[in-house]
């Protein structure tokens, strides 16, 4: 079994070890620091009520074609089923075999993207979350990982350590004592993740964390299937970049116990700020026109060059 | 006492190997105005109008990822009519120039982002960092490099002209800002690694002090590589072992340093500091710890720049600084400076004596604040800093920063003519920590953990 788990890739990197060493031992200190406030918090009722699912999952035959394999990233993994029937089906409904693999990938994306909402909440698989509509970006990439699988195209998970823009600070440490002060002893945020998914030879990424109404709220660009988060709202902590092909083992246990035991309230203050932050964004979203309009504003300016290698001078030997 | 034009003609006198003998338009923002922060507004604007423009010119034309970039953005150099038109110019967000692969890609990274053409370099197969960047540098370039906290640098190319240009930049607005204390024959401390030994940036721009003051010592004589300092901000054994070792130097440097202060104020010499504020700071707790002061008074100055954080949970007050330095050294306030720059300029904004605000050397640089949306932010509102430079002429330096900044049209406490910054930057949140000065203390300081 051990094996079995090592080669799915389950165990857990060594940077990811380090990485939740550090936030562990950082949580600690910030906790051990702030009992006081800790106790509060955990005894302070927040008022949350999580969103209604947006968009109805389409029903499951039997006789729906999917890829079932045990290639590497095309089998099933951790928390991530491209088997079950409500994956099959809302794969086959996006157009799963029909369309070109890049156009199928891309309306995954978009799906996940735009109708699974970003809420805090332990690890669970892709069935619970699609029922429920909503989840953290793990979850929705494991929606969009189990989708691209099901279709035959081999997926994968880009996670890192990142520091973030001021707006998306805002919502999920400053409104919360005790999350600021851990993120500030860090310097970063521990995880976010991206999906990665193998089409013509090349690996393409694709960040469904946010929805367009999260982005434009933060005055980001809306992102596209292809587009990297990294260089536009995120910056990757270097070496933390891990490529995986499963949730290794441990991380749903870790986020039960942050989000459940240790500050419930924090996480449902984090949620409202997210909800919160999606109404901003549909309302400067309908005053500007679209998101058409509002991309060509957003990207006419404040972007990253792109850079092509040159040669120049440079003479190797 | 003597007059600015004389005072300037003598810094002049001994800056000669960095003039060059005509200018660019790029250059007679630097070259002719006697002061940068007192030129007259509409003389200022022309300078910097003709040096900016020409800049983006000669980036559009020669460079060709900056070309596409502004084909992107629709923008050519027969759009910029007048200073009205800077705003679209389109900037490079400052995280660009961390961008650059591993291996031997690195040296062609660099070639990429440079502006024109290079000599013919040779890379070996196993060139690392370091060997890569010497390389560049002997064949006539400066590569020069600042870092974050997470150690990954900002690698930046300069050629010897543009190199020059900001090391002259660097000094007459010290000088300037110091009026009339600056002379030849002064000693100066600079508390930096020795600009001939290293390629962070900061260091490097100093090697101007040998030329330009008679008597220098540097607080850390040695090499300081890249690879060391991405070394000694990791977390392992062997980033511990060099943190030790860097902490005993620094013992030693902060000995070092209080002998030499008693030596001079024993000789009646005139001093003066230059380099990182935590330095300094370490000297004068030790004086303080012992009991010990001086009394420079006008003799003495100091010249801070790159960052005010003294501990991994400790930033100490620029106010609280100069105090200090009041107290132990008998330094006035007046002549204790801060001064704000960074690898990616070459633009040196430096506090007035009088107000301790940030000045913009506003003949050859163009400074903006923008929102997060990229937008300009009315003047006092708080945004990111942003800068059109009209010296770089090896890489494009339109550029917006990771910087929080409060820009003022003109300084509430002076009346010099230029628009101000208001006495402190801090980083905008969620960007990473940044600074030579804080690289420095990173390297010679224990206390990595946080």
């Amino acid at each position: 079994m051990l094996r079995e788990w090592k080669e799915r890739e389950y165990i857990p990197p060594k940077t990811m070890i380090q990485l939740f060493i550090k936030g562990g031992f950082s949580l600690g200190k910030v906790l051990l620091k702030n009992t006081g406030q800790l106790k509060k918090a955990r005894g302070e009722q927040i008022p949350y009520i999580p969103p209604e699912r947006m968009y109805e999952l389409p029903a499951y035959s039997p006789d729906m074609k999917y890829v079932k394999s045990d290639e590497k990233y095309l089998r099933p993994t951790l928390f991530c089923n491209p088997h079950s029937p409500e994956v099959v089906a809302l794969a086959n409904h996006l157009g799963a075999f029909e369309k070109e693999p890049y156009e199928y990938a891309s309306d995954a994306f978009e799906f996940v993207k735009r109708n699974i909402i970003l809420q805090i909440l332990p690890l669970d698989g892709v069935v619970p979350t699609l029922r429920r509509g909503y989840g953290t970006c793990i979850h929705k990439i494991s929606v969009f990982i189990a989708l691209c699988r099901a279709a035959g195209l081999k997926a994968r998970y880009k996670l890192y350590a990142l520091s973030v823009i001021q707006a998306w600070q805002n919502t999920f440490f400053s409104q919360d004592a005790l999350m600021q002060e851990w993120y500030d002893a860090m310097g970063y945020f521990m995880l976010h993740g991206e999906g990665e998914v193998y089409i013509d030879g090349r690996w393409v990424v694709g960040d469904v964390g946010p929805t367009p109404e999260r982005q434009v709220a933060a005055g980001i660009p809306i992102t596209q299937f292809g587009e990297d988060s990294i260089g536009v709202w995120a910056e990757a902590i270097p070496g933390s970049i891990m490529r995986l092909e499963s949730i290794p083992l441990g991380l749903g246990a870790a986020s039960r116990l942050l989000m459940e035991h240790i500050s419930p309230g924090s996480t449902a203050k984090i949620n409202n700020n997210v909800l919160a932050m999606y109404e901003k964004g549909k309302k400067i979203l309908e005053e500007i026109g679209g998101e058409e309009a509002y991309n060509r504003k957003k990207r006419s300016g404040y972007q990253m060059p792109t850079l092509e290698l040159e040669q120049k001078g440079i003479v190797f030997e | 006492m003597i007059t600015f034009e004389e005072y300037v003609k003598d810094f002049n006198a001994a800056a000669q190997k960095y003039i060059p003998s005509s200018f660019t338009p790029s250059e007679e923002g630097v070259f002719k105005p006697k002061d940068f922060f007192n030129t007259p507004e509409k003389e200022a604007n022309e300078y910097k109008f003709k040096a900016i423009k020409y800049a983006f010119k000669h980036h559009y034309e020669n460079n060709t990822f900056y070309h596409k970039f502004c084909r992107e953005n629709n923008v050519t150099p027969d759009d910029i009519k007048g200073i009205d038109d800077f705003g679209k110019i389109p900037l490079i967000p400052d995280k660009f120039f961390k961008t650059y692969p591993t291996g031997n890609e690195f040296a062609m990274w660099l070639a990429s982002i440079y502006t024109g053409d290079l000599p013919n370099i040779v890379i070996n197969k196993n060139d690392d960092h370091d060997a890569i960047l010497n390389k560049f540098n002997s064949a006539g370039l400066h590569i020069s490099y600042s870092s974050g906290t997470s150690g990954r640098h900002t690698f930046i190319p300069r050629d010897q002209r543009t190199f020059y240009d900001t090391e002259y930049a660097f000094a007459k607005s010290v000088v300037s800002m110091l009026y009339p204390f600056y002379e030849y024959e002064l000693h100066s401390y600079v508390m930096m690694p020795n600009p001939l030994k290293t390629n962070v940036f900061a260091g490097k721009v100093c090697s101007i002090v040998f030329d330009v003051i008679k008597h220098q010592q540097v607080s850390l004589d040695r090499e300081l590589s890249a690879d060391l300092v991405r070394a000694a901000m990791q977390q392992n054994l062997k980033g511990k072992l060099i943190r030790y070792g860097m902490k005993k130097a620094r013992e030693k440097m902060v000995s070092k340093m209080i002998r030499w202060t008693r030596e001079r104020y024993k000789n009646g010499d005139k001093i003066a500091f230059l380099g990182a504020p935590f330095i300094l700071y370490f000297v004068m707790q030790e004086l303080q710890k012992n009991g010990e002061s001086f009394d420079f008074g006008e003799k003495g100055a100091v010249v801070t720049g790159g960052g005010w954080k003294i501990f991994e949970n400790q930033r100490l007050a620029v106010e609280e600084f100069r105090k200090m330095a009041e107290e132990t050294l008998g330094i006035p306030p007046e002549q204790c400076l801060d001064l704000y720059g960074m690898v990616e300029g070459n633009g040196w904004m430096v506090h007035c004596p009088e107000g301790h605000y940030l000045h913009v050397p506003n003949t050859y640089y163009h400074v903006r604040v923008l929102d997060e949306n990229g937008e300009q932010v009315a003047p006092g509102e708080k945004g990111r800093f942003a800068f059109l430079d009209g010296v770089a002429m090896s890489y494009p330096g339109f550029i917006i920063s990771g910087d929080e900044v409060r820009m003022l049209e003109r300084c509430p406490v002076c009346d010099r003519t230029t628009p101000v910054l208001e006495p402190e930057v801090k980083r905008v949140a969620g960007a990473e920590m940044r600074g030579c000065a804080e690289e420095m203390r990173r390297v010679m300081s224990m206390d990595l953990g946080g």
